[in-house]
């Protein structure tokens, strides 16, 4: 278990890349089971591919995504809604797998 | 006597060096380049082999200082990806003074779950070399 320290968080992708990735794997691997599975996999290549995470302090991550995340996602047959609730649901499960990556505990 | 001839065998030794140093930044081929890209992207990034994934150079521009670099066979959809992705674009840039800009994709950007495309990617690190291999602390894979 890595020792979370918010300034080498800064530098993430030197000091935890093997986290983020792990965190990023487990959200996929939750999500690939419970949705539909082309979607979430046009959401990890076509929209997490520009994402970054941000740590805001108090236990809290920020998932920072491109822009117009929705226009993105090309090659599935998904409405807006559909694509926006499964991105808001991915987006909550890679914040709450950082946070357990991390062993902290939102305040 | 001795010593002063000693010192004096040692000068041109160093200058040499220091010119070759020198004429190899400026000179650096587009080859070069490659092969420093291959070997950052396999020292920095073992994990992307040892999943089952590849990482080729795709396409390099010298002069605007642009890499493409596809990551391909299990890094397609397998939900680390973005991540590794983000690292190689921040450490690339930082590390490596000749890129300034680098595109990175698993080659699904219009596909989906079914566009595996990874099996036309060329082999993995072109110009691969064994000066380091194996010689880094690399991280484990975290799975």
């Amino acid at each position: 278990m890595a020792e979370f320290d918010p300034e080498k968080f800064e530098d993430k992708y030197v000091h935890y890349l093997q986290e983020l990735e792990t965190a990023y794997k487990r959200a996929f691997e939750t999500m690939n089971d419970a949705y539909d599975s082309e979607l979430v996999h046009a959401i990890d290549q076509q929209i997490l591919n520009e994402s970054e995470p941000f740590y805001e302090g108090d236990g809290r991550f920020r998932v920072e995504l491109p822009e117009n995340p929705a226009g993105r996602v090309q090659g599935v047959l998904v409405d807006e809604e559909k694509l926006q609730t499964t991105l808001d649901r991915y987006v909550e499960e890679i914040r709450a797998e950082l946070r357990r990556v991390f062993d902290i505990a939102e305040s | 006597m001795s010593r002063a001839k000693a010192a004096g065998a040692q000068r041109p030794k160093r200058f040499l060096a220091l010119v070759q140093s020198t004429m190899s930044t400026e000179t650096k081929t587009e080859e070069d380049l490659r092969e420093e890209i291959a070997n950052f992207l396999r020292r920095n990034f073992p994990q992307i082999q040892m999943h089952g994934g590849s990482a080729a150079i795709r396409d390099l521009d010298m002069e605007s200082g642009e890499v493409t670099v596809m990551l391909g066979g299990a890094c397609s959809g397998c939900g680390i990806s973005p991540m590794t992705i983000q690292a190689i674009k921040s450490r690339m840039t930082q590390e490596i003074p000749e890129i300034d800009t680098v595109h990175a994709d698993t080659g699904m950007g219009g596909g989906g779950h079914g566009s595996n495309r990874g099996g036309d990617m060329s082999p993995s690190f072109p110009g691969e070399t064994t000066d380091d291999a194996g010689g880094d602390d690399s991280p484990a894979a975290p799975f």
